[in-house]
């Protein structure tokens, strides 16, 4: 192994939503001189607005930093991870270019289900791990008491755990001294052809395509000839570089070394997270091992809300999909919500990000349908069709049996709301359930439920059964067979698709009560009833009525104030402008949402 | 002000009508919310001078229109002391132009007109008289702190019809808070009983920080439930139409060639003038407010415009259909196509198809109707863009 490899140390931090993980790398970055205080906003390495407002991390942005430890000075390479299991592909990948990871822990909450999912994954990529207990500021910490949780729940020792506050700055040298001594170097072969791991890629305007690597073997520079072996394309590098947070331009990139490359590559869906990229001309024989194509599982459609607007709307989609290649969307068209996209996420969050970004940056006000996953519909035929978007659900006749995805959860949760947890997973179709005492404070809750229940508000009602104490984690296991039907919801005696959802046959019943009962409180009377039924099969199973319009204008029309009686007819339009008309049933755009927070 | 905004989207630049108001009342009714107060001493005097001033101005301002109608209302123009009607319409005859035979009507409150206030009235040329009565329940009277009975309402029709009155009105409220089914027939039965010509039947509005509505928010008072409010106007749109009484508007009814001719010139979009404090004024293009405050009305008369806002050809359209919309006559299309020199049809096809479609509206004959008073809000809403 090479001198210099020894002074690289490439880590990451593990944690919690809130406990402390931007702040942890804020400070280090400021300990180690990386930028000077001043130009520290807070939490530097999230750069979208959107994360800043959420206190989470999407994107990372890898880091390079000096130490100077017993006289000598180190290269530490942070690279950030996104702490929600949408993203857990992107972490996994994250995890795959570090040798060690940080693990906060907050030394009043203990820990919790993303972290240990974490924990697990940083474990699976044979990372060193090294335990920070965070906050140890707040009246309310207790780190002896959260080491031994660490000891009992992880299984990793952490009696010496620095114990810290990020937040206040204390001991922040005492995790840099830990990151030299703890973690292990890079032991990559610099003579070896090159292998580089890419573990998140970013649109730039003026260069393309930005790669971010793990260099693990080999080197690159600027003119080199490179392949991604998973799409077989190649390129010529135009830059190489590192992060100080901003990009940093160099010579090379050695095995060990942490960085980025440009090669004017003109679409991000050639540069595949996971993807590893190699020289054109001496390739590697095998790629590094851990792609995996990604696939989106949750599906809405997204219109704009002034159908006017679908040329903005699919532009805005382009430009998103230039930084995000996990983001999918195919144009559709609804016969009530006119032109707009079906679109394919990693999960609820992540479609969240994508409406707000849609809002947000680009200034579109959106309507978005329930959300749905993709069904297997096996036919009589035979044939098997897959089905995101009810609408497209075949003929129910020729339909021989349908399969919907499943996931194995797990939950994080104190004893006392095992209960309530229990009975909400049953409600939710929750199967095979496994509990496990961990300790006196926290018990873990396994099942197999369908991933439809789960995206219908379920992590609203879990938090709010258990004070917010329980946490969540799910990946997808199988496929299976179901006795889904097709919820149509009829406004006016038509069948309104956007409204249209694909359910389990014993739930049809109830939520089809629910939304008729929710679209009751939020379409406004018109100028005629406005029947809203629930239908199953042509079979009505629920209906309200929304009255008619009456005597609305029994008032004087004082003599000459026409210009305030006028005023209050434009006011009156302004806030029915937000209105979708379906047929001749004015809706307001929040209609969709909120029958989608039902509990 | 005056000249250089000529409104080109009115029929007659030339007409225009006048409105005085009287801000004046013996006390406040629980439900009011308009211009008016009970006057302190010195109060009254103080007005006249200012409003004279006033009308001197405004003639010199507008001497190329024509008054066709005259409309003295409040407040409650009857509380003034005797004569001093009389000479207000002689001292507006002297200075404007005023149509010969036009109409003039002046509100009165059935406590304050007398015999000899009602022959006054008469001989001063005023040939319509609105006399609001309201309820003849003395207990829902009461309630809205009227300041007359059933009783004085019987004498003060008898009053105007002795001076010589054909044309009189009187106005009636549905809605009122504890009000029956069976204390709007009594009202009803006694009115068509009467020598009435118009009759107004006005939904009890709840505005915001009058007493009754107090009232009703501390839960003293039970509102009149909405499916009650619409039985009612059901009831008296029936009653009246059955007792010979044509609605030519939302909320009003006359005998046949009885029409409120000045409030008809409203719904025209036609040009007014409003004198005194917080009236309403519409001429050459402009609409403008008098101020509501009264210290700065009696000190500065001429100089009190507030909210004044020139018409554009958008806000002149929308009037038209708003007003038009309210009447039973409907919207002259064929005029609002040579008044804004466009096409009415063309330009709100898709409204127009979907309204018809919904069976909401009506056109015969180039006039647009709206096939239902009761939902004609909803219905003008759509012509709004």
């Amino acid at each position: 192994m090479s001198d210099r490899q020894k002074h690289i140390r490439n880590f990451c931090i593990v944690a919690h939503i809130d406990h402390g993980k931007s702040t942890l790398a804020d400070r280090l970055i400021e300990a180690t001189g990386t930028i000077s205080k001043r130009d520290i906003t807070e939490q530097m390495l999230d750069s979208m607005d959107l994360e800043r407002e959420r206190g989470i991390t999407i994107k990372l942005t890898p880091t390079r930093m000096h130490y100077v430890f017993d006289g000598e000075e180190y290269i530490l390479n942070l690279i950030d991870t996104p702490g929600h299991v949408d993203f857990s592909y992107e972490v996994s990948r994250s995890l795959a270019a570090c040798e060690g990871a940080i693990l906060i822990v907050d030394a009043s909450q203990g820990v919790e289900a993303q972290t240990l999912a974490n924990v697990h994954l940083a474990l699976d990529n044979r990372l060193e791990i090294l335990p920070v207990i965070n906050k140890i500021d707040l009246p309310s910490a207790d780190p002896e008491k959260v080491k031994h949780e660490i000891e009992d729940v992880i299984g990793i020792p952490a009696m010496h755990a620095p114990c810290i506050s990020a937040k206040e700055g204390i001991n922040i040298n005492s995790v840099l001294d830990s990151i030299i001594c703890e973690f292990p170097s890079p032991r990559g072969d610099e003579d070896a052809p090159l292998k580089c791991l890419v573990f998140d890629s970013y649109y730039d305007n003026f260069k393309g395509a930005i790669c971010l690597v793990r260099v693990v073997d080999g080197s690159v520079r600027v003119g080199d000839k490179i392949k991604f072996m998973q799409t077989g394309s190649t390129f010529d590098v135009t830059e190489v570089g590192y992060f100080t947070p901003a990009p940093t331009p160099c010579d090379t990139l050695l095995a060990g070394e942490v960085g980025y490359i440009a090669a004017s590559i003109k679409k991000i869906s050639d540069a595949k997270v996971g993807d590893t990229i190699t020289s054109a001309v001496t390739p590697a024989s095998e790629p590094l091992p851990g792609y995996k194509q990604v696939q989106p599982v949750v599906f809405s459609g997204i219109f704009p809300v002034d159908g006017s607007k679908y040329g903005e709307l699919k532009d805005a989609l382009e430009k998103l999909k230039l930084n995000d290649s996990a983001l999918v969307y195919q144009p559709e068209n609804s016969t009530a919500l006119g032109f707009g996209f079906r679109c394919g996420f990693l999960g609820l969050l992540h479609m969240e990000i994508i409406q707000e970004r849609l809002e947000r940056e680009f200034n579109l006000e959106i309507i978005t349908t329930a959300p749905g996953v993709s069904y297997h519909v096996f036919l009589d035929s035979g044939e098997m069709v897959e089905v995101s978007n009810p609408s497209n659900l075949p003929n129910p006749s020729s339909i021989a049996y349908i399969q919907e995805p499943y996931v194995n959860m797990h939950i994080y949760t104190p004893p006392e709301y095992v209960g309530a947890i229990m009975e909400l997973c049953q409600q939710r179709r929750g199967e095979d359930a496994n509990v496990e005492y961990l300790d006196s404070q926290r018990v873990r809750l396994d099942y197999v439920m369908p991933l439809n229940e789960i995206i219908y508000d379920f992590f609203d009602s879990l938090k709010s059964r258990t004070k917010g104490y329980a946490s969540l984690d799910y990946e997808l296991s199988e496929y299976r067979t179901s006795k889904l039907v097709k919820l149509d919801i009829l406004l006016k005696g038509e069948i309104c698709d956007a409204l249209s959802l694909i359910v389990h046959v014993d739930k049809a019943y109830e939520r089809g009560k629910v939304i008729a009962e929710k679209l009751k409180e939020v379409i406004p009377r018109q100028m005629f009833e406005v029947p809203i039924q629930a239908a199953v099969g042509g079979k009505i199973i629920a209906r309200e009525t929304v009255k008619a319009l009456r005597k609305d204008v029994l008032s004087k029309c004082y003599g000459g104030d026409i210009t305030r009686k006028r005023k209050l007819l434009e006011k009156q339009k302004e806030g029915k402008k937000k209105m979708r008309t379906l047929g001749s049933v004015q809706v307001p755009s929040d209609a969709f949402i909120s029958i989608l927070k039902i509990d | 002000m005056q000249g250089q905004n000529i409104s080109q989207y009115v029929e007659d630049p030339d007409k225009m009508t006048l409105y005085v108001h009287i801000p004046f009342c013996v006390s406040k009714c629980a439900y009011c919310d308009f211009c008016s107060f009970v006057p302190s001493h010195g109060d009254i005097a103080k007005y006249l001078q200012a409003l004279y001033h006033e009308i001197d101005v405004r003639a010199l301002e507008y001497s190329h229109q024509q008054i066709t109608s005259i409309y003295i209302g409040g407040g409650t123009p009857s509380t003034l002391h005797n004569n001093a009607i009389y000479e207000l319409l002689q001292h507006i005859r002297s200075r404007f132009a005023v149509l010969y035979n036009g109409s003039v009507t002046i509100e009165a409150n059935p406590n304050s007109l007398t015999r000899a206030k009602a022959k006054e009235y008469f001989d001063a040329g005023i040939r319509r008289i609105s006399i609001g009565l309201q309820s003849h329940s003395n207990r829902l009277l009461h309630l809205l702190n009227r300041p007359h009975s059933y009783r004085d309402f019987v004498h003060a029709v008898q009053y105007a019809d002795e001076a010589g009155f054909v044309d009189i009105s009187a106005d009636v409220l549905l809605g009122i808070p504890t009000q029956t089914m069976q204390d709007l027939r009594g009202t009803l039965d006694r009115l068509l009983d009467m020598p009435l010509t118009h009759i107004s039947a006005y939904g009890l509005i709840l505005e915001e920080g009058t007493p009754i509505t107090n009232a009703i928010n501390s839960g003293k008072l039970i509102p009149c439930s909405e499916s009650l409010a619409n039985k009612m106007y059901d009831y008296t749109v029936d009653r009246l139409h059955k007792s010979g009484f044509y609605r030519y508007e939302i909320s009003n009814f006359c005998r046949s060639g009885y029409p409120s001719v000045h409030n008809l010139n409203y719904w025209n979009r036609g040009q007014y003038l409003g004198v005194g404090l917080g009236s309403h004024s519409f001429v050459n293009g402009v609409h403008w407010s008098n101020t509501l405050d009264f210290a700065k009305y009696i000190k500065n008369p001429q100089d009190c415009r507030e909210n004044v806002e020139v018409e554009t050809i958008e806000t002149a359209k929308l009037e038209t259909i708003m007003l038009a919309l309210r009447t039973e006559a409907g919207l002259d299309i064929k005029k609002y196509d040579s008044t804004f020199g466009t096409s009415f049809l063309n330009e709100y096809r898709d409204t127009i198809k979907f309204l018809l479609n919904n069976n909401l509206i009506t056109i015969n004959n180039f006039r647009l109707t709206v096939n239902d008073f009761n939902i004609s809000n909803a219905i003008i809403e759509h012509f709004v863009r």
